[in-house]
Order: C-alpha cells, then structure tokens, then sequence
C-alpha cells in the first residue's frame, strides 16, 4: 500500500496519491512508456514492497508523508497511524535531547545526503540498530521539496559483530589465563627444581652421608618431588574445569610411552617394594597427545605404587585396527564396586584422606584427558583382587578434539 | 674432546647445583646466567665446550634467541644443545631449537649425567 501526499509543483522524485491516480494533474509527464503499468507506478509498487528497507518521503520540515511495507516491518507502524507525524517519532529520547532528527535534515539539506547508524525506537518502544541515509529532495530551482529516507534494520548484524567480539574476547581471556598458568607453573618449579638439585647432590657425596642424614634427605626429597607433581597437577585440573584443554597431536608409539613413564617411576617403585612390569603386542601406533597420555599412565602408576605398595603393577597393552586397549593391574585392596563411579571424579578417592595424601584428582585428571582422545576409562572386575584399569583409546581422536 | 659443559641458566641457586653436580660426576661446568653472557664466553673461549645445557625462559637473551645466535655462528653452530626447563610442556617450547635432548626441571642427576655423558 502506498499513501502519498504530494507536494505541489515537480519534482524529481515523483509519486503519486495511488495507483488509481496516473491521469490525476500531479503528473505532468504522460511521455510515460505505455503498456499495462508505467514506469513510474511499477518503480511505486516496487518501493511499495520492499520489506527489507523501510524507505518513505518526508516533507521539508520531517513529517512522514509515504510508508513503504518494510517501513511497517521495520518499525511497527501501520501507515495510516505515522503518515504526517514527525520523524523524530523514531528516535530515542537520549537522541532527541540531542536534537539529532534535527541536526540529520540540517546536514542532508547542506549536503545533500546524510547517513548516520544509531538505536532507533519502534512503536512497541523496543530499539533496533538502524543504518539511515536521508537524501534531501530539490527541485530544479533548488527548492527543497522534502526529503527521501531509507533505513535498514541491522540489529542481526550488529548482534552477530557484538557476539564475534564477545567471542574474542573470552578467547582472549582464556589465552591470557592459560599463559598466565603456564608462566606460573614454571615460577613454581623453577626453585623446587633448585631444592630438588641440592637435595639430589647432596645424597649423591662420594663419602656417604650419615645413614640419619641420609634418610633425612632422601625424605625431603620425596616431599619435594611431591611438590613438583602437585603444582602440575593443579595447573591441569584448572586447564580442565576451565574447558581449555587442547590436545598436542602427534604420532607415537604407546608401548614405548608406558615404557618410559616406567622407566622413570623405577626408583620410585623401588621404594615402593612393588615389580611393575609392561606387556604389550609390539609397537602400537597413533595419534594422541604425549605428554597427556604419559600424564594418565603416570597417575595410575602412582596410585598404584602409592595403595598397593608391596604387590606387582603389570600393564598389558593390545591393539586392533582401530584402537589400543591399556591395562594397569596391581595387587592392592583395590576399589569397592560402590565406589567406582565415585573414584573418578574431582577430589575424590576410596581411600581414608588421612591415610593416604594427595588432592584425589589423579584419576580424575586421567579420566578427562582419556575422554578428550575420544576414549574411555573403566574398572574391571577385580580378579582375584586389586585395582584393574583398563583404558581405550581410539587410534585418533574424533574431529575436534584437537586445536 | 673437552669435558666443559656450558650451564645457560639464571637462577643462581639451579646454576650453581647443576656446576656442583656436574663437577662431582668428572665435567668441567662453567655457568652463564643468560644466552648473551653464554655467547660472549663462547666466543672469547679457546677451548669449547663439548655441550651447552640451556634453559629456555631467561632475562635479556633466552633460550631460543641463544640458539639462533649459536647457530648462526659456523664455529659454535655445531655444539650440542641439551635443553633443560620447568615448563610443562617443553617438548612444544623446545620446537625448532634441534637439541639434541629434551629434560624437564629437575631432572634426575642419573639422567642428565647419562645424556651428558653421551656428548662429552
């Protein structure tokens, strides 16, 4: 529907009072092609039905004189209820204070045209984010007739820039906190690693220590490399409950994985009285993060060496086209059925809290990290007893679980 | 072959354990507490060292630019680096530096007397 007012005498941009109107006086130029339709009245109707931008005439000093179906879309107002009112109508009252309706004719009357994004307010009072562009209208003598004003709508757009920026910045921030923790481990580590050192080259004199000494110093040690495991723990399990835990892929071989981590646990081990021996088919190939995956191996193996001290620790290790199987199995107590959901989530353990240290996230760290790799870990049925693990673990990861 | 391992490193106290310990296994250490203190040694040194043990996150020249600078001098560039850090993941910081080993702080004195001992 187009309702038209229209202004006296020529102008270029001509409309007429409705469709039904083409012989009327206002149209003083019947050179129009004829046919069915002019050209005029489908440019009109075309104007008419444009939904995406709201386009209608002002008269020189703002008030609406045409309404086009996406002016109605766009702002709420049927035509026969803002034709003839000002344009400020549209306006936010911070803008109106302003005087920014205005100030915008003013500066399309110098200029000729005026564009300007800002809120604008619709008949249901709620605001959109409009692109406008206000053409002044002349006639030949540079008489203002009025003016032609389109406007867009571009609260999607401007929404979808407000949530890539949103989204920029909390990749930002989730940056900045990993390389703050990244920073913060290694300040942690570096005088535990000097502690550490002393200690190591203190048990390693030529003339032996006193045994007291000795054993005072190899305690301290111990302490120390608890420390050491514990600070990477924590920075992990806040990587984690923080979702930016992305794995490093790489091709490796899990056999000679477990058997470093292993191989690296021997003294510990030692102590611990317990043989941990590693059984596997040959060398099983995939693609998983390193570091992660000797992570979850070291902390079964630590649990292990730590509940069941004094038993045997064997990993069994198999492979089918698709996917490695781990098993850790150790000779301990093991775990009640009615804690195996329990065991695995943060500071829990089955174990009393004052018999055993720890923060109770190994197997927890463990778990989410196997999961990223598109794996699963579980508890086997113990036979005869002890805790039995076992760890699936695809031979890549599903899409995505890599950065 | 000379027995001198270069320690690159600033914190004093892991510095000087390193020296310690290094010298109650037979080598001779000599300490640069960062990458360009590292070069000026190296390149006033008659004798070089047999492998340079690097730390990576160091003051006013670190790790990475110490090697780039190494290597791009044809006297030093064949020297064998053995990166030493408390970073987590060092196997990602030490990319692209070519060393010849990767340990993580603290080592275990068996171990970096073992890898040491294969350069020198």
């Amino acid at each position: 529907m187009v309702i038209v007012r229209v202004p006296s005498s020529n102008i270029h941009v001509r409309m007429t009072s409705s469709p039904s109107d083409t012989a009327s006086p206002s149209h003083p130029e019947p050179s129009e092609p004829v046919g069915p339709r002019s050209v005029e009245e489908r440019f009109r109707a075309l104007v008419s039905s444009v939904k995406d931008y709201a386009i209608f005439m002002l008269d020189p000093s703002g008030n609406i004189e045409t309404w086009n179906a996406g002016a109605e879309r766009t702002k709420g107002y049927q035509a026969e209820e803002i034709i003839g009112q000002h344009m400020s109508r549209f306006y936010t009252p911070e803008d109106l204070a302003r005087g920014l309706p205005g100030k915008l004719l003013a500066e399309a009357l110098r200029e000729g045209r005026v564009e300007s994004e800002g809120w604008r307010v619709r008949k249901d009072g709620t605001r959109f984010w409009a692109d406008v562009v206000i053409t002044a209208l002349v006639d030949e003598r540079g008489v203002l007739m009025g003016f032609a004003k389109v406007t867009r709508d571009l609260t999607e757009r401007l929404r979808a820039q407000e949530e890539q920026l949103r989204l920029a910045h909390a990749e930002e921030a989730v940056r900045l906190r990993d390389e703050f923790l990244s920073i913060a481990a290694h300040e942690l580590r570096t005088p535990l690693s000097a502690v550490q050192l002393q200690l190591q080259s203190l048990l390693e004199q030529a003339n032996g220590l006193d045994p007291r000494i000795r054993s005072k110093v190899e305690r301290a040690c111990r302490g120390g490399e608890r420390l050491v495991t514990l600070v990477d723990t924590l920075m992990d399990v806040s990587r984690i409950t923080s979702g930016s835990f992305n794995l490093r892929l790489s091709q490796f071989d899990l056999t000679a994985a477990v058997l470093e981590v292993v191989d690296r646990f021997r003294e510990h081990a030692l102590r611990a009285s317990s043989v941990v021996t590693v059984r596997s088919e040959g060398v099983l190939e995939g693609r998983w993060d390193r570091l992660r995956i000797e992570q979850v191996v070291t902390n079964l193996l630590v649990n292990a060496l730590k509940y069941a001290a004094g038993t045997p620790v064997d990993f069994v290790l198999s492979g089918s086209e698709s996917e490695v199987t781990l098993t850790m199995s150790d000779g301990g107590p093991g775990i009640p059925e009615s804690d195996w959901d329990r065991i695995f989530r943060r500071f829990e353990r089955a174990a009393s809290m004052r018999s055993f240290g720890g923060l109770g996230l190994g197997l927890y760290v463990a778990r989410q990290i196997v999961e990223a790799h598109g794996g699963d870990i579980r508890l086997l049925r113990p036979q005869p007893k002890g805790a039995h693990f076992m760890i699936r673990l695809p031979r890549s990861p599903p899409d995505g679980a890599a950065r | 072959m000379s027995h001198t391992v270069l320690v690159v490193e600033d914190d004093l106290d892991i510095r000087q354990a390193l020296i310690d310990i290094l010298e109650d296994h037979g080598f001779t250490a000599v300490g640069a507490p960062d990458g360009a203190h590292a070069m000026q040694f190296l390149l006033g040194a008659p004798e070089l060292p047999c492998v340079i043990l690097l730390d990576l996150m160091m003051p006013v020249m670190d790790g990475a630019a110490f090697r780039q600078a190494q290597r791009s001098d044809p006297r030093l560039a064949a020297i064998p680096v053995v990166v030493l850090s408390a970073y987590r993941d060092v196997d990602r910081h030490a990319d692209g530096l070519d060393a010849v080993s990767i340990l993580r702080k603290p080592p275990s004195v068996r171990e970096l007397v073992n890898v040491l001992r294969t350069h020198c």
